[in-house]
């Protein structure tokens, strides 16, 4: 298979524009949305600034063309796992602080900054986003063969739902089994028999 | 009945200064959740059909038809949304779409293929559908994610958030008499407010009465 670079071409958008305000702007609510869910001492505010977390990394996801993990995160991040938030902590009590945020541990702190420094270093080692020498796309045997093969194969236009669905079922069938088991677990774990009654 | 235990274990405790409503009636919610709704369940049901050729899927279909009824549970009362929606349903289809999902899997085996070998349907119903092979690989697909994905997924979703909301207790008899004399219209109550309070409902049914939520309505499973 003789795909990849040449058939890449004309599929991938290959220049690399840096980062656009829109995108930095993103990555800043992202950021802030995360600390804050650390940081609110009232587990509702955590949940809700939690759910603007998810949805701000949908939105980022989207911008970097992933529009099916953008759905996904958009769905069950900031939409599903939300609501059992909400319920479960509908369940708890509230604690008698009047305290709006947590106190910080610093050394801890400090042991995470030192953590996204060491993180942080690795990073100019990526190609930039939309290069073409990044091995993704330069030695693209996989990806290109999908890329290139997939509507004829499969007849699907999204190429990532013939992987999911056609060139890598075989996965796809598990994770279903492991949402399934997922729904029979809760069931054993809270000792019920049923889902509703 | 999990917040009697819950309270139960400590009665004494200080920091605690009110237990959150599971469900207040709010007008505007459920306005809103009526007019959003019928949206929601056609962009669910899109993603999932159109999930071969537009971005999305029977995951993310399936977890957009549950949370229309998460949101109908949400805006209408987790109580009556749970006796709308019958246990029989969720169930049926979290394992129908187990079942679709493997029978589609295993049926090429049998017709002399591989697991998920969606092409080795051609053979046999390849002139009775009219269809070239590759057509079959579309269709398998399709087949898998919308019999099968989406109905696992919504159903499951759906499953969780009863499963949840009515936690860790063994299903018993619900005080239904309470809540429409409390006027919440639908959920029933954990919350003693509604209720005959018991002796172990009673430290907390003062602390609701004083956090001022009258028509308050937890869930009592």
């Amino acid at each position: 298979m003789s795909v990849a670079a040449p058939q890449l071409a004309g599929l991938v958008p290959l220049q690399s524009v840096g980062i656009t305000p829109i995108e930095a702007s993103l990555f800043v609510f992202v950021l802030l949305t995360a600390v804050l869910t650390a940081l609110f001492r009232d587990v509702l505010a955590s949940i809700v600034v939690f759910a603007a977390y998810s949805l701000g990394l949908a939105l980022l996801y989207t911008f970097y063309r992933a529009p099916d993990v953008g759905l996904t995160e958009a769905a069950i991040g900031a939409g599903v796992t939300t609501v059992f938030l909400l319920l479960t902590i509908a369940k708890t009590t509230r604690p008698a602080t009047d305290a709006r945020f947590e106190a910080v541990n610093w050394p801890a702190v400090g042991i995470c900054g030192l953590f996204v420094l060491v993180v942080g270093a690795t990073l100019p080692a990526f190609p930039a986003v939309g290069d073409p020498a990044a091995p993704i796309l330069a030695n693209a045997d996989v990806t290109g063969y999908y890329l290139a093969n997939a509507y004829d194969e499969t007849g699907a236009e999204n190429a990532v739902t013939a992987v999911l669905a056609a060139y890598r079922g075989f996965d796809t069938f598990g994770e279903a089994i492991v949402v399934f088991a997922a729904g029979i677990a809760s069931l054993l774990v809270l000792g019920r028999e049923v889902f509703t009654a | 009945m999990s917040s009697d235990r819950l309270n139960g274990e400590t009665p004494s405790d200080t920091r605690v200064a009110r237990q959150r409503p599971l469900y207040s009636e709010s007008q505007v919610i459920m306005t809103t959740v009526k007019a959003v709704i019928p949206f929601v369940l056609t962009y669910g049901l899109f993603i999932t059909f159109h999930g071969t050729s537009s971005p999305g899927g029977g995951f993310q279909g399936g977890a957009l038809i549950a949370s229309v009824v998460l949101m109908i549970a949400f805006a209408f009362g987790i109580e009556s949304t749970r006796t709308w929606l019958s246990n029989t349903l969720v169930v049926v289809l979290a394992t129908l779409g187990v079942a679709i999902f493997a029978g589609i899997a295993l049926v090429p085996m049998a017709l002399g293929g591989n697991f998920l070998d969606y092409t080795a349907y051609y053979p046999v119903l390849g002139d009775v559908l009219g269809l070239k092979e590759y057509e079959f690989v579309k269709y398998g697909m399709e087949a898998v994610e919308i019999g099968g994905i989406a109905f696992i997924v919504s159903g499951v979703l759906m499953g969780l958030f009863f499963a949840l909301a009515a936690g860790m207790t063994t299903p018993s008899s619900t005080d239904t008499d309470a809540d429409t004399a409390a006027d919440t219209g639908a959920d029933t109550a954990s919350d003693p407010s509604g209720e005959t309070a018991g002796d172990d409902t009673a430290d907390d049914a003062a602390d609701t009465a004083a956090a001022g939520n009258d028509d308050q309505a937890g869930e009592n499973e």
